[in-house]
């Protein structure tokens, strides 16, 4: 069942049309990934979809359109966005209680949400003592507080260190086998193929591709080649034609094959070959 | 109702680690009192400067104070952060007034106790200072939906708030300056202090007042929201 839905969604700031016809579904349950270089129109379509910016086409959530979401809606969905705010004087609990008390939520949930985030035992620390890592945490429990059914996540881990961008992808990856649906914007193409069931390449406003992660990169392949690794340290390259099975099968039996890649283009290289620039631009 | 509670407990912890907007609330009233001990009770002089502290506190503060709440929370993302959970703008504006207009009586009512006005004055410079906090309010409001940032919203809330807060003050000196400051309402209210009764002229210029700020509020509200 699609609980976000885009129609040749439009959207212009003055003369320069950031949107131009995005459609795509995204279905109950999965995490959908959006890609796309700085500038590409990310930002502007979660917002779209958040009700804060109105748009041309149809953009559906839930079945509401977006430009007339209300209680019901935020109510069923969550977000961490780059310009959703904490309150920086107050500490994690106060930020935390103020949005327990607007969702009728008990204080064990936030306990709980806190320490499923890592920031058990941070409750007394104020907001603008803690690192760029802590904060967006803190961001992801006060939006899963209320178990959200969709959570929107711009570029969660943009700017984070490995071990923090990783623990918050296992929380992502947890939520999703709670039921959630997951949105994400992002330009880092080894997270978008590691964690989303489907990706959406967007490109100046328009999706070029869109897909399984490993299905884009399969139908990208245009070297039919194999990468092998002998037990010698040696790196071999091999069309994949049928003469070329003997030089295989030999390694095999000489008991030399360490490994055997095929040669699909990582996300980024689609990118590239889709429009000729690169998606972390 | 619980959203509202929540809005208001968010605000009272915030402005009580905010030392800009304790100082705001509390400058007047703390000026006044160092004053009237310094020139001692006997001194004519007190009642004039506890009329114009007074005037200041409930035209200025209120004005500078919901403009940089709101600003603040438009610049930091809060407010977007507050909407995307179901709290409506309409819900969210009533709460930041009430609190507004709460701290600045509260904060106020320390003139009371300075001595100055006698207890049948009382009802008359309470019901005006209500009427500028109100007002100081509104204005504070429009300033804020204007400005994108808190150094926006200071670059307009202070020129306005230091004219409203001043000229009452320098119109006890200048004849062409009292004539102009009876239509200013903090002109109105530090008649009212002055003089501890309520005037038909008084109601007349709130009601206007109140009339076009709300007006000017709904008008930039309708044209600009809230971010």
């Amino acid at each position: 069942m699609a609980i976000v839905k885009l129609d040749k969604v439009t959207r212009s700031f003055g003369a320069k049309q950031v949107l131009g016809g995005v459609s795509l579904q995204i279905e109950k349950g999965e995490i959908f990934g959006l890609l796309g270089p700085s500038g590409a129109g990310k930002t502007t379509l979660v917002n779209i979809l958040t009700g804060q910016l109105s748009c041309g086409g149809t953009a559906e959530i839930f079945g509401m359109n977006c430009g007339r979401i209300g209680r019901e809606v935020y109510r069923r969905t969550g977000a961490v966005l780059d310009n959703c705010g904490l309150y920086e004087r107050l500490t994690c609990m106060d930020n935390m209680k103020l949005f327990a008390c607007i969702h009728h939520i008990s204080a064990a949930r936030i306990a709980e949400v806190l320490r499923e985030v890592g920031l058990n035992g941070s409750e007394r620390l104020r907001v603008r003592s803690l690192s760029k890592g802590m904060r967006q945490r803190l961001q992801l429990a006060r939006a899963i507080l209320h178990a959200p059914e969709l959570l929107f996540l711009d570029e969660p881990t943009s700017g984070l260190d490995p071990a923090t961008a990783e623990e918050i992808h296992a929380l992502m990856r947890r939520l999703r086998e709670n039921g959630t649906t997951l949105f994400l914007t992002t330009h880092n193409m080894d997270e978008a193929y590691r964690l989303c069931d489907r990706i959406a390449l967007l490109h100046e406003g328009q999706i070029v591709e869109e897909g399984q992660p490993a299905a884009i990169c399969r139908r990208h392949c245009s070297d039919s080649e194999l990468h092998i690794v002998t037990s010698d340290g040696e790196d071999l390259s091999l069309p994949s034609l049928p003469q070329n099975a003997e030089v295989v099968a030999a390694l095999m039996r000489e008991g030399k094959l360490r490994a055997i890649h095929s040669a699909e283009p990582d996300l980024g290289t689609v990118f590239l070959r889709l429009t000729g620039k690169e998606l972390t631009q | 109702m619980t959203t509202a509670f929540a809005l208001l407990r968010k605000q009272i912890k915030d402005s009580l680690c905010n030392f800009q907007a304790l100082m705001v609330m509390l400058i007047y009233p703390l000026v006044a009192f160092v004053m009237i001990t310094a020139l001692g009770s006997e001194d004519g002089m007190s009642g004039m400067f506890v009329t114009m502290f007074a005037t200041m506190h409930a035209s200025f503060a209120p004005l500078v104070t919901a403009s940089n709440i709101l600003s603040e929370e438009k610049e930091k993302g809060t407010l977007r952060a507050l909407i995307m959970t179901g709290v409506s703008r309409q819900q969210y504006l009533i709460s930041e007034s009430l609190f507004v207009v709460s701290v600045t009586l509260l904060t106020g009512s320390a003139f009371l106790a300075m001595d100055v006005f006698t207890r049948d004055r009382a009802a008359a410079v309470a019901a005006a200072m209500l009427c500028g906090a109100v007002l100081s309010t509104l204005a504070g409001l429009c300033v804020g939906i204007l400005s994108r940032n808190v150094s926006a919203a200071n670059g307009m809330a202070v020129p306005i708030g230091l004219v409203t807060a001043l000229l009452p003050m320098l119109a006890r000196f200048n004849e062409s300056l009292d004539r102009a400051a009876r239509y200013l309402y903090s002109g109105q209210i530090s008649r009212v202090l002055d003089s501890g009764k309520l005037s038909g002229e008084f109601a007349a210029v709130m009601a206007v007042y109140t009339v076009l700020l709300a007006a000017l509020l709904a008008i930039l509200f309708r044209k600009k929201g809230l971010e």
